[in-house]
């Protein structure tokens, strides 16, 4: 137990032995004795040793204690028992506190058994209080004046102009209005007063117990507002004001803030509506410690959320809402020039905010905060800003706001004063912004138009497109490199437009931009270009009908690919370049447009190069000449005068593999070009040059049987064996049955020699599916196929 | 009377004409117990019966004539065997002669002047009484019975206000008013006070009225000062521009009318003084005399116009009242740069430097020497006020209402709580021109000798 708990004990001890004898001399009718111990309690009240706290536990169990002696006195009353002059009795307290406690309880009990000097009364009392100055004292014993006058508090209209307010002693809603105005300006002085009580080192302490007070000075408040006679117009001509000359003149960061606060709460937003210039004045003239930032982002977002809600009216039309707050926002800001600028940027937040809620058309509305935060910095040469800062957070923070609101990176685009002020953040806000933009826009499908447009959103993600002058030094990670340009490419695929031409002119700018982003960002970002334009190249192809220029125009776009992956390779890359080479062969394959044979040649033979001078890793090598096989054989356009070169130079290049079991594989699928290879020679039906498909065979079983390693042998003697049994049920006639039982006999029989690891187990379960296939098919010969007799097994 | 073993061989009884309608008012006697009394007005006639009955029926009673006296005298305590009779009527009953059966003799006083108000106080007692004598050779037979005499008083013409600006240089500057300065006995005194400069950590301000008897002349002047009411009107510190409602209702103390040089022999004057209590126990006062006087009957009004008439007082004070501005001082504030805004005043800007009456403080003594000023757990609501309750001795006077809530303190006044702590107001510069009661006390105690002398701020 603490000593504030000891106090209070004491306290309470005394407070139940004076109001149990108050209580026996009220029951035996002894009123002026049951007076006198109702004086020796609140007496108790005179203590200046408890904490607010203790104090309030105290003057709880003391209201309690009162309520007897006001109910007796109203029974009294009623019964007609008047005590002649019990108003007057009650002053001959000495003490004050007790005195007044005692004054306000009777004062009540004549109100309720008696109207006729309500007004009077309420005023009488509300004017005594002034007597007791010391802070925690007053508070309480004013706030019991408004507990007790809680339900009587006059609440009818003003009599007319011109009438003796004498003649109304019931009083009216002005009467209220004052009684509470007035008991709220002096328990707001007294609570401001707190602060300057006792020692400077327990200010702390005494701020967090002021704040425990503060409900004490805001119910006033609350009481004013629960008067049904405060409208709008009395709401605006006397209650607001008052209370604001209050708030502004105490100077107290601690009470303005909670007071705005308070008024902002407690008052409907109907009536914030009517009074938005006169209270956003008043938060200008606030103490400079204030957080007017919070309070007017309080008022701006409960209106916001008024005029969302659907039971409301909404916001009524000849409230310009966002004029009035931006206008008062920046005389706010002007006003202060010590707030810091995060808070000036917070106030921005919440303006668009409001904007956006209120107005999700105007999107000027956005534009002319961004334009008024933009000129902030500018008047104070601000040009970069941290976005590790408070202030570069908050600047982020209005930056995300359209972008999440609209979800529509256009919209954003349209904002003429979004890019400037996103260039005032520094290297890592801007690209984390960026970011954030980009995936908006991704998560959104938000595709991108026209040219213009691309060029102002690749302008305005520049820190994710091209090296900036403010970016660190050391090189980004590579995975978080790879992370964002990845991001960044399949954003580039949203750049679309119906309109085709638009769309060459999409890439050729998107173009423009990426290509100057550096070897390290080309690599992610030129691809998803290059498909792009293949895709433009087919459109163009499936609209030739409409468009009489399609084959200049797809040859253009060729060409455009074409010094687009030049770039890659001029960037070091190879392997990409030949793949996109090879796909774009294919695409200008499949569009007949003039000359594209020579054009898929130069394709075709781009790739050739890349492979010869680019490509030294053997496995590398040996996919890459895979893929160009493959591409090969896929191609149709081909007259033989180039087609021939091409698969010569195929087959030279896979027997010039360095490892035997690439060279082994190589000519293997090389084989297929002397098959199912078309061109124009053949009138694009398949080659099938039975001799040389068996040579190829041959030189591959030739080359593997140089293998050194028997496992190594063995699998590519099985993947033979297929491609052998793949050619005779193709019907290569030069393929026999006997080559296939020789081929299997010895796998077989190596197979046995071999030692069981985990990859023999694989080449035997690869032979084994051979074999069952060949089952199979020796079962039940397929009708069109060739016949397997004679094989053995 | 009886110590010859003679015995009172008669008694007498007076009997007042129209006893049983008459108002009867209380008076304390010497021993300080209260009585009732027959009350009179000035230029009533006083009549009645005089009855004188044998002890023994048959007996009889020789005298040398019976006789009535009306006698209104003034009894200073100091001075026993002198009783200066300012009033003295006689008349005569019965002749000598010889009582053989009880008799009964009517009197009667015309209109009879009564100048003065009963009065009975620490040094002096003025009373007004009948007296029958039934001469006889040896031994007189006496019968005394007193009478009380109130003096009632019209409306005074001139009732100004009291106002005042009082303080102490740099530290502490206020303005008073008083709404009269005449009050009759069931007045309410209306009034407000105005803080200007507040530098010190006042505690709380309390409102007391002191009587003063004055009694002799001259070197054998004798006063005696009397804490009748003590009245806390303010809890805690106030701010600059704070003002502080006053309201006291006389009716509920025990008060005279003041009287001034009664037959040149005695006074009783009442000051309203005013103190503030600083945290340290310091007090400030300033005290200023009212007049009280006595109005005739009494009505009460209802509730609501006393009121009204108690907020049209407070109304009417001519003091700052700028409740709306902000105070902008706080109790231990520095300098402000204070601009006097004093609109309906009149002429003289009140300024620290213009202050007509300083107020000081005396630096408190022997403070070392009593160290339980300190402030206690719980101080019970009695040291400040104690409530004693009044003698339940006015069960007649039931619709008098007289508050029997906390009764005035009866106390002498020193011994308010820490008398060593008290503290003078001093008149610097100019010679008082009213003898203040702080005055006195200062003479009283000579060891504020080491106290910080006065700081004269007014030339």
């Amino acid at each position: 137990m603490d000593e504030q708990d000891k106090l209070l004990d004491e306290a309470m001890g005394a407070v139940r032995g004076q109001a149990f004898q108050m209580k026996r001399c009220l029951d035996k009718g002894r009123l002026m004795d049951g007076l006198k111990h109702a004086s020796n309690m609140l007496g108790e009240l005179r203590t200046s040793l408890l904490s607010p706290k203790t104090y309030y536990e105290l003057y709880m169990c003391i209201c309690d204690e009162l309520r007897h002696l006001e109910m007796y006195l109203i029974d009294e009353f009623q019964k007609g028992h008047r005590v002649a002059d019990l108003y007057e009795l009650v002053q001959y307290a000495g003490n004050i506190v007790p005195r007044l406690y005692l004054l306000i309880t009777v004062g009540l009990v004549y109100i309720k058994t008696n109207e006729t000097c309500k007004r009077d009364i309420l005023k009488d009392l509300v004017e005594m209080c002034r007597g007791v100055q010391h802070p925690l004292r007053g508070l309480f014993l004013r706030n019991y004046l408004l507990q007790c006058s809680r339900n009587i508090l006059p609440d009818m209209e003003d009599p007319p102009v011109g009438h003796n307010p004498e003649e109304f002693p019931a009083g009216s809603i002005s009467d209220s209005v004052d009684f509470i105005l007035m008991n709220f300006a002096e328990m707001n002085k007294l609570w401001v007063r707190m602060q300057h009580q006792g020692h400077s080192r327990d200010k702390e302490k005494r701020e967090r117990e002021r704040q425990e007070l503060r409900i004490l000075v805001g119910t006033n408040l609350v009481r004013l507002s629960q008067l049904e006679h405060v409208d709008v117009e009395r709401y605006k001509k006397s209650v607001l004001p008052g209370i604001l000359e209050q708030a502004v003149s105490c100077r107290d960061p601690l009470s303005q803030e909670y007071l705005m606060e308070c008024i902002i709460q407690v008052f409907p937003d109907e009536f914030h509506l009517q009074t938005l210039s006169a209270f956003l004045k008043a938060c200008a003239e606030l103490h400079s410690e204030v957080n007017v930032k919070n309070i007017i982002i309080s008022l701006i977002d409960r209106l916001a959320n008024f005029a969302h809600r659907e039971d409301g009216t909404g916001i009524p039309d000849e409230i310009k809402l966002f004029e009035i707050f931006s206008e008062q926002v920046s005389q706010v800001i002007k006003s202060r020039p010590d707030m810091p600028m995060e808070d000036t940027v917070s106030l921005q937040v919440s303006l668009v905010n409001l904007a956006q809620k209120c107005y999700p058309d105007e999107i000027e509305y956005v534009d002319k905060v961004m334009q008024n935060t933009l000129e902030v910095f500018q008047k104070l040469n601000i040009d970069k800003i941290h976005s590790g800062s408070a202030l570069g957070k908050e600047l982020s923070r209005l930056l995300r706001l359209p972008a999440d609101n609209y979800n529509n990176l256009l919209t954003v685009l349209q904002l003429q004063y979004y890019t400037p002020l996103l260039n005032l953040l520094d290297y890592s806000g801007r690209k984390i912004l960026s970011t954030y933009l980009v995936t908006n826009a991704v998560d959104n499908e938000t595709c991108i138009p026209t040219q213009e447009q691309v060029d102002a959103v690749l302008s305005m993600i520049a820190s994710l497109i091209c090296d900036q002058s403010d970016q660190p030094l050391v090189d980004p990670d590579p995975e978080d490199l790879a992370e964002e340009q990845g991001l960044l490419a399949r954003f580039l695929h949203l750049f679309k437009s119906t309109n085709s031409d638009q769309q060459y002119l999409i890439l050729t700018t998107a173009r423009k931009h990426l290509g100057a982003g550096g070897n390290k960002r080309v690599l992610y970002t030129l691809p998803p270009l290059v498909f792009q334009a293949y895709q433009l190249a087919f459109k163009y192809y499936a609209e030739r009908e409409e468009d009489d220029k399609w084959g200049k125009k797809v040859h253009k776009i060729f060409q455009f690919s074409h010094q687009t992956i030049t770039a890659l390779v001029k960037a070091e890359y190879a392997e990409l370049p030949l793949r996109l080479f090879l796909q774009g062969a294919l695409a200008i394959d499949k569009i007949d447009f003039e000359n594209h044979e020579t054009v898929a040649y130069e394709f075709m033979s781009q790739a050739f190069s890349l492979y010869e001078d680019e490509i030294s890793d053997s496995k590398a090598q040996l996919a890459a000449m895979t893929l160009i096989m493959g591409t090969f054989q896929q191609t149709t356009c081909f007259s033989e005068e180039n087609h021939e070169p091409l698969r010569t130079q195929c087959a030279l290049a896979a027997s010039k593999l360095l490892k035997k079991p690439d060279q082994a594989r190589g000519v293997t699928t090389c084989s297929h070009l002397f098959w199912s290879a078309r061109s124009l020679a053949t009138n694009k039906e398949e080659l099938r040059d039975e001799k040389r498909v068996l040579e190829c065979l041959k030189k591959a079983v030739r080359i593997a049987n140089q293998c050194m390693d028997p496992s190594a042998q063995i699998q590519l003697f099985v993947e033979l064996l297929n491609h052998y049994i793949y050619f005779y049920e193709k019907g290569n006639t030069q393929v026999t049955v006997a080559m296939l039982n020789q081929l299997i006999s010895k796998v077989k029989e190596d197979l046995a020699n071999l030692e069981t690891t985990e990859d023999t187990d694989q080449i035997s379960r690869h032979l084994t599916n051979t074999l069952t296939h060949l089952q199979l098919r020796l079962q039940e010969p397929p009708s069109d196929g060739p016949n397997y007799e004679g094989l053995q097994l | 009377m009886s110590f010859f073993g003679f015995g009172q061989s008669a008694d007498i009884e007076i009997q007042l004409d129209g006893s049983d309608t008459r108002k009867m008012a209380e008076m304390k006697t010497e021993d300080g117990k209260k009585e009732r009394y027959y009350l009179y007005y000035d230029g009533e006639s006083v009549s009645g019966k005089v009855n004188v009955s044998l002890k023994k029926p048959g007996s009889r009673l020789e005298h040398q004539g019976i006789k009535i006296e009306f006698v209104g005298q003034i009894e200073l305590y100091y001075d026993r065997g002198n009783h200066h009779e300012f009033t003295s009527l006689v008349k005569e009953l019965a002749r000598p002669g010889e009582l053989t059966q009880n008799g009964s003799f009517e009197f009667e006083f015309n209109q009879v002047e009564k100048p003065y108000e009963s009065y009975s106080g620490t040094n002096v007692r003025l009373r007004y009484f009948l007296r029958v004598t039934v001469v006889r050779r040896l031994s007189d037979i006496v019968r005394e019975m007193d009478l009380l005499v109130h003096t009632l008083s019209s409306y005074p013409e001139m009732n100004n206000s009291i106002k005042m600006e009082v303080g102490i240089e740099d530290c502490l500057h206020i303005e008073f008013e008083y709404n009269k300065s005449k009050y009759h006995l069931k007045d309410v005194i209306v009034g407000k006070i105005y803080f200007l400069l507040v530098r010190i950590k006042i505690k709380h301000m309390e409102i007391a009225i002191i009587k003063r008897e004055t009694t002799g002349s001259g070197p054998n002047t004798f006063n005696e000062n009397e804490t009748i009411a003590k009245y806390e009107i303010m809890d805690g510190a106030p701010v600059r521009g704070e003002s502080i409602p006053i309201r006291v209702f006389l009716a509920g103390y025990d008060l005279t009318p003041t009287m001034r040089d009664i037959n040149k022999k005695f006074s009783v004057r009442y000051y309203l003084n005013l103190v503030l209590v600083d945290e340290e126990e310091r007090r400030y006062f300033k005290q200023q005399e009212i007049t009280l006087w006595r109005k005739g009957e009494r009505l009460r009004r209802p509730l609501q116009q006393q009121l009204l008439a108690q907020q049209h007082a407070l109304q009417q004070l001519h003091l700052n009242n700028q409740q709306s501005k902000f105070p902008q001082s706080h109790p231990h504030g520095q300098p402000q740069e204070y601009v006097p805004q004093m609109p309906s005043t009149g002429a003289e800007p009140p300024s620290p430097q213009q202050s007509q009456s300083p107020m000081h403080e005396e630096a408190p003594e022997k403070v070392e020497s009593n160290p339980s000023i300190q402030p206690q757990s719980r101080q019970p609501a009695a040291s400040v006020t104690p409530p004693q309750p009044q003698p339940e001795a006015e069960p007649a006077e039931e619709e008098e209402t007289t508050p029997k809530l906390p009764s005035p303190p009866t106390e002498p006044p020193n011994s308010i709580d820490s008398p060593e702590e008290e503290f003078l107001e001093a008149q610097a510069g100019s010679p008082s021109e009213d003898d203040d009661v702080g005055e006195e006390e200062e003479a009283v105690k000579p060891s504020s000798a080491v106290s910080q002398e006065p700081v004269p701020v007014a030339q």
